[in-house]
């Protein structure tokens, strides 16, 4: 469960993120649309704890970030835009360390399991990072997920620099951990794959939320008229 | 976390090559720097053997010759160097007083490539013209030995900067950084067990590869023997560490990281020591040599016009050399003596005032040298090896006390007009270099210890809230 | 091109805070090290001035003695510190100032400045030649040794290759930017000590040729680390592996490679003891002729050949005082067994020098550091060719004391005293060290062996890289 509670920063005079206000329940895809520089970066960063807020509160699973950011991301799983892991060790390995420092020990067949359901290959279980592509990377990133048992999961561009195919398997992934219970915050500019998958779409600019939609209730015509409105770009007339 | 960073820490390093690689690196410079020590002693063992071997034949003819006279029988040798005469035997078959290594002198080279480690010293020479210096080609001096002390000094933290330098910086790059801080963990005792594990294989490593160096190369030091310089060298490595920890958390780039720690590699290795140098001879600055020389011709030039009335005072001195018989006979060498007697109580000031100002300074570096840790460990290795300037000082007045019993030993022979006999040579007396020992080994060792701990809580004082470590983060 | 990117290298490097921190640091090292030698150096030549001129006092007023006696009481040789020293101070801490000159005996320099010194010293001086040999190549690496690496890691390397311009036009400028900083300043330091040293008075012989040549080879010796690092640079993938590989090359180069050459040559060939020294002399003493002793068996048949020559049958119808002439003639004899003895040691220090060439293939340094040594008259060989004038004039000295002897006096006359004056018209010792030309010609295959490191380097950066 993710909330914020007019959550806003600002560097000096310039404020990036403005009183957003926002409640992402169990089960829930939330997806963030808006130009670079809108804000979508800074809710996640200040969801993880990496920057502290101005004024406001964040709060995940009740508990608020600023307080005890160590709690907070235990139940807490994040796949940054670009998901590096260590080019030295197999992907079991990664899995191994990341949801090991964590605290949660996992036995070989079940570090396997979740490597398994998050959609990895098996020849791929004992390769090293290395030769793995992005989408591979972005499965490992889900399994960790899954081993965490997380709750919560943030994602950042998450489909940008991936091929269709690997979008729409990784759009499936992300509907299987909504369907376990999951509340999702998926910063995007992929439109398309928002309405998609997402429950609910919200459009930023200037470190305001302007527009919020239930996807079922919003075209993706629509969506787009309103995202480009939103962003005062003039449409061509056709 | 702790065992998954230690497990998968060792997996990357294995792979990565690193832990290989640095133990051939350190393997190779030990051996070296073993080897080099090991030749030095060696040939300075021999050259004192070589010395003994050549008094103890000079000493044969000696006896040979002392033999012949006291049987009456006519020798071949100038008259002036018959062992009868005791100022001959004082002069041409001085004793060797040598000072031997110790069990660790091939750790450190220190002052020993400056001085000699055998010197003969004459009955009628003068103390002032004993040259504890060494003849070497200075080249060899201004570069330095590639000794043991020069590894773990200059070259271990380099070293230990190369493997430490990018541990948070290089997830960072790698972007892997990320992803570690959304898990709940602390970055910085994350850091801290990087470290932890790193320092772990790095002593094990040295560990190893003592015992291996030692057993591949044997120098007669047995591993307990060894300890204490691995002790020191434990506590430098902790302080390069611990800085490596803190520049890590406060600084940045792998970049950045680097050039700060190479930049404090500069100043504790290079500079400090360099500038309290400088600063100790500035505090205590040495008298001019070549003056001196003046003040002592002086004075020789005194004493050489005096010289009989020298002799006269000096029997006044000692009734118990004045000889009752009104034909004394006074030679050449009972007015040298008693001259040379009175120059050496002349300039001892003089010469006092060197050997002064070289305490002065030592005294100054021992109060100073907890500012740089590499100063620490060079004093504390020249120490166990005994080639400190400590120890060269000891060996010079134990050279001096030994050419003065010598002397002593000698004059009763020369005042009292008595001959040399062979009956006597037992009696002479024998140079035995009493070594000093290093007490300072275990204070340094936790002055080391202690610096470390400052640069580890340095680390840790670096808050995670800050506005830089929001940038490093997230930038 | 080269201009374009001459400019915008020097930009980034003013606009760098590091970069300009550590030309500060640099800089202020340098005067403080500059300072520092000056002070030192007028100190060690006042005194020099003055024991000199006390010694010659000294000499010349022993007053009525017998010419031998004289002969022991000796004199001294004094080193002079040299104005170039200011630059780099060489080996003259290891080396001994003064040369007692006595009868019978060569004598070893004595009192070395590191004798006197404690242990700390050993780390090193914080002089301008450290500056100049350590600090400024170091410098060098951290200027340099992203030069290319950072395009990479921006990827404006991508940019820059699109423009379609010759690489090489790329590394000069590259090379420009990294060489203008480093000119700056060593041109700055030499051009304040030469005004320094110009404006000292009467001290030694100074010329702006030799500072002129130091200049040289010390920005041949900076040409051969520009290339290297930026070498280093275009062949690395990463600022941190170029800058890691760059501070190896600088640690083989300026410590390892020294240290371990020095162990080398040492091992190889070793120079005898002291006392080993003094007793082969002793040895071979021995078994020739003693000045001093009459019964000795030399002695005896000088003795023969010199009657025979004269055809006189005693020494007292000599014409001179034989006593005085069997001393000289001893006298040369052993100095002599002091030429060859000491040749064997010139010997080894030239067998080692040449070890010390031979390992110069691995280290730029070591070249550079004899080149800068020779120049500045800091070098061992200027001490030999110093110790060298010493003896010659000690030896010129006991002969003209010894034929004041034999002249003067009859055959057994020990009793014989040379006037007052006799001390005062005997020449002065006084030493030129050698003259610049003189010293390139000894030192060219070191100059050569820098020539070589120059040239390859610059090969190696110009045209190992057909495409970035």
């Amino acid at each position: 469960m993710i909330t914020t509670d007019n959550l806003t920063k600002s560097y000096g005079d310039t404020l990036v993120l403005d009183r957003l206000n926002l409640n992402i329940k169990a089960g829930e895809l939330y997806c963030l649309l808006g130009a670079n520089g809108a804000g979508k970066t800074t809710t996640i960063n200040l969801l993880l704890g990496f920057i502290k807020p101005t004024s406001g509160n964040a709060f995940i699973n009740g508990l608020a970030v600023s307080e005890d950011p160590k709690k907070t991301k235990k139940h807490l799983a994040y796949i940054p835009e670009n998901l590096m892991l260590y080019p030295s060790l197999s992907a079991v390995e990664n899995l191994d360390y990341f949801s090991g420092i964590g605290g949660t020990h996992l036995s070989k067949s079940q570090l396997e399991a979740f490597l398994d359901e998050a959609g990895l290959q098996k020849v791929a279980f004992h390769q090293r990072i290395s030769t793995f592509s992005k989408g591979m990377r972005q499965k490992v990133g889900i399994a960790l997920a899954l081993a965490k048992n997380a709750n919560v999961l943030l994602l950042d561009e998450p489909t940008s620099g991936l091929d269709p195919k690997a979008s729409n398997e990784f759009g499936l992934l992300l509907q299987k951990l909504r369907n376990k219970g999951v509340a999702t915050l998926m910063a995007t500019h992929d439109l398309f794959r928002a309405k998609e998958i997402a429950t609910h779409i919200g459009i930023m600019k200037s470190g305001q939320l302007r527009q919020e939609f239930l996807a079922t209730d919003i075209s993706l015509s629509d969506l787009e008229h309103a995202y480009l409105k939103t962003m005062d770009y003039k449409e061509l007339a056709l | 976390m702790y065992q998954f960073n230690s497990k998968y820490e060792l997996k990357s390093l294995l792979r990565n090559g690193w832990i290989q690689l640095m133990t051939l690196l350190l393997l190779g410079l030990f051996l070296f720097a073993f080897y080099n020590g090991n030749e030095k002693v060696d040939k300075r063992k021999n050259d004192i053997q070589a010395a003994f071997n050549e008094v103890k034949e000079s000493d044969q003819n000696m006896l040979i010759l002392l033999d012949s006279v006291q049987r009456g029988m006519e020798v071949s040798a100038s008259r002036w160097t018959i062992p009868t005469k005791p100022m001959a035997v004082g002069n041409y078959h001085p004793r060797v007083a040598a000072m031997n290594p110790g069990p660790l002198a091939f750790v450190a080279t220190g002052q020993s490539d400056l001085f000699s480690h055998y010197i003969k010293p004459k009955a009628s020479g003068d103390d002032m013209a004993l040259n504890f210096t060494e003849i070497s080609n200075p080249v060899q001096q201004l570069f330095g030995s590639f000794d043991l002390a020069f590894v773990i000094i200059y070259l271990l933290p380099l070293i230990i900067i190369a493997f430490t330098y990018n541990v948070l910086s290089s997830e960072k790059e790698s972007g892997t950084l990320r992803l570690l801080a959304s898990q709940p963990i602390s970055m910085r005792s994350w850091v801290f067990q990087k470290m932890g594990i790193r320092l772990f294989w790095v002593v094990l490593m040295i560990g190893v590869v003592l015992i291996l160096v030692s057993v591949i190369i044997p120098s007669g030091v047995n591993i307990v023997e060894l300890l204490p310089v691995f002790g020191v060298t434990l506590g430098y490595i902790f302080f390069w560490f611990a800085l490596a920890f803190a520049v890590n958390l406060w600084v940045g780039s792998s970049s950045k990281n680097a050039i700060a720690l190479i930049g404090l590699w500069l100043v504790f290795v290079l500079l400090i020591p360099s500038v309290l140098n400088q600063m100790g001879n500035a505090l205590y600055p040495m008298p001019s040599r070549t003056l001196m020389i003046n003040e002592m011709r002086s004075a020789k030039a005194e004493a050489t016009k005096k010289q009989d009335q020298i002799l006269d005072n000096f029997l006044r001195d000692h009734p118990e050399y004045a000889i009752n018989d009104p034909n004394q006979n006074r030679s050449f060498y009972h007015r040298y003596m008693a001259s040379q007697q009175l120059v050496r109580e002349e300039l001892q000031p003089v010469v006092g005032r060197f050997e002064q100002q070289l305490q002065n300074q030592q005294q100054w570096i021992s109060q100073l040298k907890w500012i740089s840790p590499a100063i620490i460990v060079q004093q504390e290795l020249n120490a166990l090896a005994g080639s400190s300037t400590k120890d060269y000082e000891n060996y010079r007045k134990q050279v001096t006390a030994f050419a003065e019993s010598w002397r002593q030993h000698l004059l009763p022979f020369l005042y009292s007009n008595e001959p040399f006999s062979t009956d006597d040579y037992e009696n002479l007396p024998e140079f035995q270099y009493q070594r000093l020992t290093s007490d300072t080994t275990l204070i340094s060792i936790i002055a080391l210890v202690f610096i470390a701990l400052i640069g580890v809580i340095l680390g840790f004082l670096k808050g995670v809230g800050s506005q830089s470590t929001e940038k490093f983060i997230t930038q | 091109m080269i201009r374009s990117t001459l400019i915008k290298e020097l930009r980034e490097l003013l606009r760098d805070g590091r970069v300009r921190i550590s030309f500060f640091i640099v800089l202020l090292l340098i005067a403080v090290a500059t300072w520092i030698s000056k002070t030192q150096y007028t100190i060690t030549n006042q005194q020099y001035q003055q024991a000199d001129n006390e010694e010659r006092a000294v000499w010349e007023n022993q007053g009525e003695k017998n010419p031998h006696s004289a002969a022991h009481y000796g004199t001294y040789a004094f080193k002079p510190k040299y104005p170039l020293s200011l630059v780099d101070q060489g080996v003259d801490k290891f080396t001994g100032t003064s040369i007692f000159l006595e009868a019978h005996k060569r004598n070893e320099a004595q009192f070395s400045q590191a004798a006197d010194q404690t242990g700390l010293a050993r780390f090193g001086d914080l002089t301008p030649d450290f500056v100049l040999l350590f600090i400024i190549p170091l410098l060098i690496v951290f200027l340099g040794y992203n030069a290319f690496t950072k395009e990479r890691e921006m990827g404006t390397l991508v940019l820059l290759k699109s423009q379609g311009t010759p690489i090489w036009k790329l590394i000069l400028g590259k090379w420009l930017a990294l060489f203008l900083p480093v000119f700056t300043i060593v041109f700055l330091l030499f051009i304040v000590a030469g005004i320094v040293l110009s404006n000292l008075e009467n001290f030694g012989v100074f010329n702006w040729q030799s500072l002129g040549m130091l200049f040289l080879i010390y920005m041949g010796y900076y040409f051969i680390f520009i290339n290297l690092v930026l070498f280093i640079s275009l062949k690395m993938k990463k600022s941190g592996i170029a800058l890691v590989v760059a501070l190896a090359t600088w640690i083989l180069a300026c410590l390892a490679v020294p240290k371990a050459a020095s162990n080398i040559a040492e091992s190889k060939h070793p120079y005898p003891t002291r006392q080993e020294f003094a007793s082969n002399i002793l040895q071979d003493q021995k078994e020739g002729l003693d000045g001093h002793d009459p019964w000795n068996k030399q002695a005896k048949l000088l003795e023969q050949k010199v009657l025979k020559e004269y055809k006189v049958d005693s020494l007292e119808q000599l014409p001179f005082n034989f006593d005085a002439y069997r001393m000289q003639k001893g006298e040369e004899h052993t100095a002599e067994i002091y030429l060859k003895h000491y040749k064997h040691l010139k010997t080894q220090f030239e067998e080692q020098s040449k070890l010390y060439r031979g390992l110069a293939v691995l280290s730029p340094f070591l070249p550079a550091r004899f080149m800068s040594m020779a120049i500045a008259n800091t070098d061992y060989a200027t001490h030999w060719h110093f110790a060298d004038a010493a003896e010659n004039y000690r030896v010129e000295l006991q002969a003209s004391l010894n034929g004041n002897f034999a002249e003067n006096s009859a055959y057994g006359e020990w009793s014989y005293r040379a006037n007052a004056d006799t001390w005062k018209n005997m020449p002065q010792f006084g030493y030129d060290p050698p003259e610049l030309g003189e010293t390139l010609t000894t030192n060219t295959s070191n100059l050569v062996i820098l020539s070589v490191w120059v040239l390859g380097t610059f090969l190696l950066l110009f045209f190992t890289t057909k495409k970035l």
